[in-house]
């Protein structure tokens, strides 16, 4: 997007200067949190971890795409769901992995298992190796590319569940502090409109199968170009405004961000002094709140998108 | 014979201050470093009240009695009625100690061969052309780098880290042990040969006993590289640890536990370098360095 000189048109038009950073996502996140930067993509669990729960109020601008498979539990020698507890399993704790893993248990019935499952905290840069590495390690949960590497390299692993059978729970959103948007000079209000133009623009493009585009994604986030295909196929991109502001509009959304910020509260990730999962609220674009009323730290706002559907930016 | 105090003299060499101000004096710094921490802290508290990123001491101290008296998450909770004892027990900061400490140590304990293959390629010269020359060039491998390796010859577990461990701090010592005993003057060695000693006589009676000072010096310096590796063992593959806590703490900004478990860390291994400073002063009081 920035490359392309997309993101800097729009930028000239609404007057004002976007800089755009390359982080690594914990570091994003961390520097999100301390305020270091005004806006970050994040997925929704993430959202409701890190800014939320540590006070930063934050606004999802942009709900870009939900994960369609990208992330998947992988297993060897035909073991099933059911076998899990008690074997070791690789993935990254506290992420999308672990929630991943338990809607997989609980979809299937074996949420009273949950306790008993093993689980190895393995940092992401390592886990192909140590899954292809040594054929002990059983049990691997993660997302592409390194699915994708996985199950070329070894035939005996199959994907037990992924995040197609969760539609719509894993969600990337674009995210901006609430103070930024709130700025008097209505400098954060440009911003959004910028961003969710060059977006949008960008991302028709995308999904129209531009090569010039797809090339230029895919050397950006350091892929393939038939790297980058095969994950933009696992992934529900909201290609048009109106799809992206009919799903941050409706009712599926809050259901879908309820059982993310169960799991949330159940972990102790919103917080270790969190007394009930309500302390971090959630405000949508009508006006509902799921949670305290006074305790609001993510909203949703929809209208950027709205104005981008109805071609007002 | 107590001197009148000059400004000069915070320049000088040949000064000899007094016990009041070398005491105090070294405590200006830790007030400093707290000072400023907390300066920052309530800065961003009062824009935020519930900020993570620098807590407050009400949030670290809530956070220390979370580590130390309540279980791991992964665990299962403990009966109400139980006793302090039992809580510290089976509370999250005696599981990751536990686990860290046993790595730790038994890492140590197979770097002592290290140590004494060091010695011998000082003292037989056919040890010292055998090893020399692949452990110069073995020290320069960035054992981090090893890493996916480990995993693979030693599994995920135990065995990769505790490995790593030794590969990374191995070289170090085998070739500061070589250097110190190389040291020993060999009018000692041919003297001893004299008076009808054997190899090993010279090897571990003469020379051993008289470097022995000076190596644990070696080890006392090398516990923070050892230290390091076993924290970057962690939070790349583990189930539990100091650094596989941190690691998670990490990922929802938990620095309310983070900066306890930190100065936890260095607690531990500043005591273990006084005990082994301790050690060597009551064992070796014939040696001074100069």
């Amino acid at each position: 997007m920035a490359k392309s000189g997309i993101l800097k048109r729009w930028a000239d038009k609404y007057g004002v200067v976007i800089k755009v950073q390359r982080f690594d996502y914990a570091a994003s996140l961390d520097a999100f949190v301390a305020k270091n930067i005004d806006a970050c993509t994040m997925t929704n669990m993430e959202a409701l971890d890190m800014p939320a729960a540590a006070g930063v109020d934050s606004t999802v601008v942009i709900v870009g795409d939900y994960s369609n498979g990208n992330d998947a539990v992988l297993a060897r020698n035909n073991v099933a769901l059911a076998q899990l507890p008690g074997k070791p399993i690789l993935l990254v704790q506290k992420t999308v992995s672990e929630y991943l893993l338990e809607r997989a248990m609980v979809l299937n019935g074996l949420d009273n298992q949950l306790p008993r499952l093993k689980l190895l905290n393995t940092s992401d840069s390592d886990i192909v190796g140590a899954f292809l590495g040594d054929k002990s390690n059983q049990v691997a949960v993660t997302w592409k590319p390194l699915v994708s590497e996985i199950l070329d390299q070894d035939r005996g692993v199959k994907s037990l569940f992924d995040s197609s059978r969760i539609p719509e729970e894993i969600l990337d959103l674009l995210v901006v502090r609430t103070d930024v948007l709130k700025r008097p000079d209505g400098s954060g209000l440009k911003f959004a409109k910028a961003v969710a133009g060059a977006w949008y623009e960008t991302v028709a493009q995308i999904a129209a199968a531009n090569a010039q585009a797809i090339s230029g994604s895919a050397a950006a986030s350091g892929d393939s170009v038939a790297s980058y295909k095969e994950q933009l196929r696992t992934t529900y991109l909201y290609s048009t405004p109106q799809a992206a502001a009919q799903f941050a509009q409706g009712s599926e959304l809050k259901q879908k961000m309820d059982l993310v910020r169960q799991f949330c509260f159940r972990h102790g990730l919103l917080g270790q002094n969190v007394q009930s999962v309500d302390d971090v609220a959630v405000l949508y674009p009508d006006g509902a709140i799921q949670g305290l009323k006074d305790r609001v730290r993510l909203r949703v706002d929809a209208s950027y998108m709205q104005l981008a559907a109805q071609g007002k930016l | 014979m107590a001197q009148s105090f000059r400004v000069s003299d915070l320049t000088g060499i040949q000064v000899r201050p007094a016990r009041l101000w070398t005491h105090s004096l070294s405590w200006i710094l830790f007030v400093a470093g707290i000072a400023l921490y907390a300066h920052f802290s309530i800065l961003r508290h009062r824009e935020n009240p519930e900020d993570r990123v620098i807590p407050s001491v009400t949030q670290l101290v809530q956070g220390l009695k979370s580590s130390v008296l309540e279980p791991a998450e992964e665990d299962d909770p403990l009966d109400p009625g139980a006793s302090l004892i039992q809580q510290v027990r089976h509370s999250m900061i005696w599981k990751d100690t536990a686990s860290s400490a046993r790595r730790f140590f038994i890492a140590l304990l197979l770097l002592v061969p290290a140590i004494l293959i060091g010695l011998h390629m000082a003292v037989f010269p056919y040890a010292g052309a055998f090893f020399l020359r692949f452990v110069l060039f073995f020290d320069k491998i960035v054992a981090l780098s090893l890493l996916p390796i480990l995993f693979v010859v030693f599994g995920i577990d135990e065995w990769s880290k505790i490995m790593l461990m030794v590969i990374g701090v191995a070289p170090t010592l085998m070739l500061d042990s070589y250097n110190i005993a190389s040291g020993v003057p060999k009018e000692q060695i041919v003297k001893a040969f004299t008076l009808k000693s054997s190899n090993l006589d010279v090897a571990y009676r003469i020379v051993l006993k008289q470097v022995l000072p000076q190596l644990i010096n070696s080890v006392r310096l090398n516990l923070k590289p050892l230290a390091l590796f076993l924290f970057a063992g962690e939070m790349i593959a583990s189930t539990d640890g100091l650094a596989y806590r941190i690691a998670i703490m990490r990922r929802h900004m938990g620095m309310d536990i983070i900066i306890p478990y930190l100065l936890w860390v260095a607690l531990l291994l500043f005591t273990l370098d006084a005990l082994l400073r301790f050690t060597n002063r009551r064992l070796h009081p014939w040696y001074q360095p100069h």
